[in-house]
């Protein structure tokens, strides 16, 4: 773990007046979980769309693996190892697991003809490494739960080269088993050691469960981070509601 | 249960049952030798556009043009064929006439498409707005050139030119010739009575394959239904959108080109009301085989057995006795209505899998 496979230094991004970055340093490594928390209007959002390449950055400066890299768009950062599985999942639920899985990076032969049986096996397979037996490719997207969604579209992002997977609140909008099936999902996809996993959530619970160290951002600031096991729980939980101390909330509360 | 999630079981059963009752209703008359040629002649022009405008629905939008541009399109090779092609560019043959629609037919497709996916407005009106110009422009360059709405007594073509003759000629003559050797197909004076069938019988064939294949095994099918179940992810995941939706508003405008080039050569004539409601009834007959108004579902297969339906039920008039035109209205009424419940509830199914 001597580099890291993407460093963010100092990001600013400005939308006008308003500032949602202010000054964002991060580091992430291949083969660790690294939990990204805050509060709404954190900058969780603009950080990820900043690393995903949807967002140019006012000032600051990426680095890959040491070297520093500009993204004009979410191409260039797909191409530099980024990959982002956004809350709603660009699938369709129409289409068949592996149609989806090679929707626009179709494998080809003559006449643009699909090679239908190798891409059937190879989503089959690619699913089963981070946990899924899925028997029947040709199934329907829309007849799969939503931890099963999820993990195609993990999938997916691996196989097309992503050596870091942004995922966007992957447990919000899950009932409590799918989104254990997720967390499963990210320790497999962990344990390959070759892949760096920002986590995006609101949920504490689940970030401890999986996550190796914690950034916290509040303000469009890192106002806190440490390794799992040495932050309090406590402690997680003032940083997550932006550094308010949670006595102070609860002593509001109990006064209306 | 595979079966029934395919989206063209529904329109299986109901082209079964009509076939049957036509051919009972008809005393068997809608399959003689004449008369499986003339439901054939219908059923593949039916097919031909109801093809066209089933992928493009695949896609998510509609081409409410297909009707008007088979008047224009016909209006076009008759014109150049009776005046000669335009700018004094001399006599125009068949294969000049219809290159020359083609390049037009194709250009306004491209408009349209372009005009769809730049503004993103809805399909419906852009190509609502095409419906009236198109008709418009058709009936006017007529009167203004022609002094009529319509072009008869073109010579025939077809006994001259190739060209013509695979629009407007006969094919699959073997098929009547071994039916004539079997001991049918005869007519009152002891000869053969049918000699083959309309080329367009072909031409649905051709392009039914052509859909069939690119829509179910190629790349181009799969940015297809990528783009009408949901394009904004499939646009995160590269698929070019726009192109696939231009593409197809140029396919929907080739096919009303061949229906019109098969009309205009079988019977040398032309008229400026040609192919009128003729886009209407190719949506229902997507719909009845099983294509989802909301795009990203459907199949080429089902559009076969849709027009197989509507055809026949179209052309019942001629062999049974009691009906008439508006019986036919009344069934695509009452056969729509359940096949978009039917879509509906296979939609349903797929997708309320959480």
């Amino acid at each position: 773990m001597a580099e890291p496979y993407l460093r963010a230094e100092n990001l600013v991004k400005k939308f006008g007046p308003f500032t949602a970055l202010n000054g964002v340093n991060l580091e992430i490594y291949p083969g660790e979980v690294l939990a990204l928390l805050g509060d709404n209007g954190a900058g969780k959002s603009t950080l990820i769309k900043t690393l995903a390449g949807v967002h140019q950055p006012t000032s600051g400066q990426l680095y890959i693996e040491g070297k520093p890299k500009t993204f004009r768009s979410p191409r260039d950062a797909s191409d530099a190892g980024i990959g982002t599985v956004y809350q709603d999942l660009a699938l369709n639920q129409l289409m068949s697991v592996t149609r989806n899985f090679f929707m626009g990076r179709e494998i080809k032969g003559p006449l643009g003809m699909m090679k239908m049986d190798e891409m059937d096996r190879i989503a089959h397979d690619e699913m089963l490494k981070i946990g899924i037996d899925f028997s029947d490719p040709t199934q329907a997207v829309g007849t799969m739960s939503g931890g099963q969604r999820q993990t195609l579209a993990i999938a997916r992002a691996i196989y097309f080269g992503a050596k870091v997977l942004i995922l966007d609140e992957p447990t919000s909008a899950l009932g409590q088993k799918q989104q254990m099936e997720v967390l499963k999902t990210i320790k497999r996809v962990r344990k390959r050691g070759d892949i760096a996993i920002i986590f995006i959530t609101h949920n504490e619970i689940h970030s401890q469960l999986v996550a190796d160290r914690y950034t916290f951002l509040a303000l469009g600031q890192v106002i806190g981070g440490g390794k799992n096991g040495e932050l309090g729980h406590d402690e997680i939980r003032r940083l997550m509601a932006g550094g308010a101390e949670m006595k102070d909330l609860e002593g509001e509360l109990a006064a209306i | 249960m595979r079966l029934v999630r395919r989206p063209e079981a529904g329109a299986f059963i109901v082209m079964i049952v009509v076939v049957a009752l036509i051919t009972v209703a008809s005393d068997f008359k809608a399959f003689n030798a004449l008369g499986l040629k003339n439901n054939m002649a219908i059923i593949s022009q039916f097919g031909i556009i109801a093809t066209g405008a089933a992928m493009l629905m695949i896609a998510g939008e509609f081409d409410l043009s297909i009707g008007s541009m088979i008047g224009f399109a016909g209006m076009s090779m008759a014109m150049m064929l009776k005046w000669g092609l335009p700018f004094g560019l001399g006599e125009a043959t068949p294969l000049t006439a219809i290159a020359l629609t083609l390049v037009m037919t194709l250009s306004l497709g491209w408009l349209l498409g372009t005009i769809v996916v730049r503004s993103g407005l809805s399909s419906f009106i852009v190509s609502l707005a095409f419906l009236f110009g198109l008709r418009g422009t058709t009936e006017v360059a007529f009167r203004l050139i022609n002094q009529s709405t319509q072009i008869s007594g073109l010579p025939d073509f077809k006994e001259e030119s190739w060209v013509a003759w695979i629009f407007g000629g006969e094919v699959f003559g073997w098929f009547y010739d071994i039916w004539f050797f079997l001991g049918g197909n005869i007519n009152r004076r002891g000869e053969q009575w049918v000699d083959g069938f309309d080329a367009r019988v072909l031409w649905w064939i051709i392009i039914v394959g052509c859909a069939y294949f690119v829509l179910s095994r190629t790349q181009i099918g799969n940015w297809i239904y990528a783009t009408g179940d949901n394009k904004e992810s499939a646009r995160a995941n590269g698929v070019p959108v726009n192109n696939v939706k231009i593409g197809l508003f140029m396919f929907t405008a080739f096919c009303a080109t061949i229906f019109a080039a098969c009309q205009v050569f079988d019977t040398n004539t032309a008229d400026a009301a040609k192919g009128n409601l003729k886009e209407l009834e190719a949506i229902a007959i997507a719909v009845v085989g099983g294509t989802l108004m909301t795009g990203g579902f459907g199949s080429v297969i089902g559009v076969i057995f849709g027009a197989v339906t509507f055809g026949l039920v179209a052309n019942a008039v001629f062999y049974i006795p009691w009906i008439d035109g508006s019986f036919y209205r009344v069934f695509v009424g009452a056969v729509l209505l359940a096949a978009v419940f039917a879509n509906e509830r296979i939609r349903k199914r797929i997708t309320g899998g959480i």
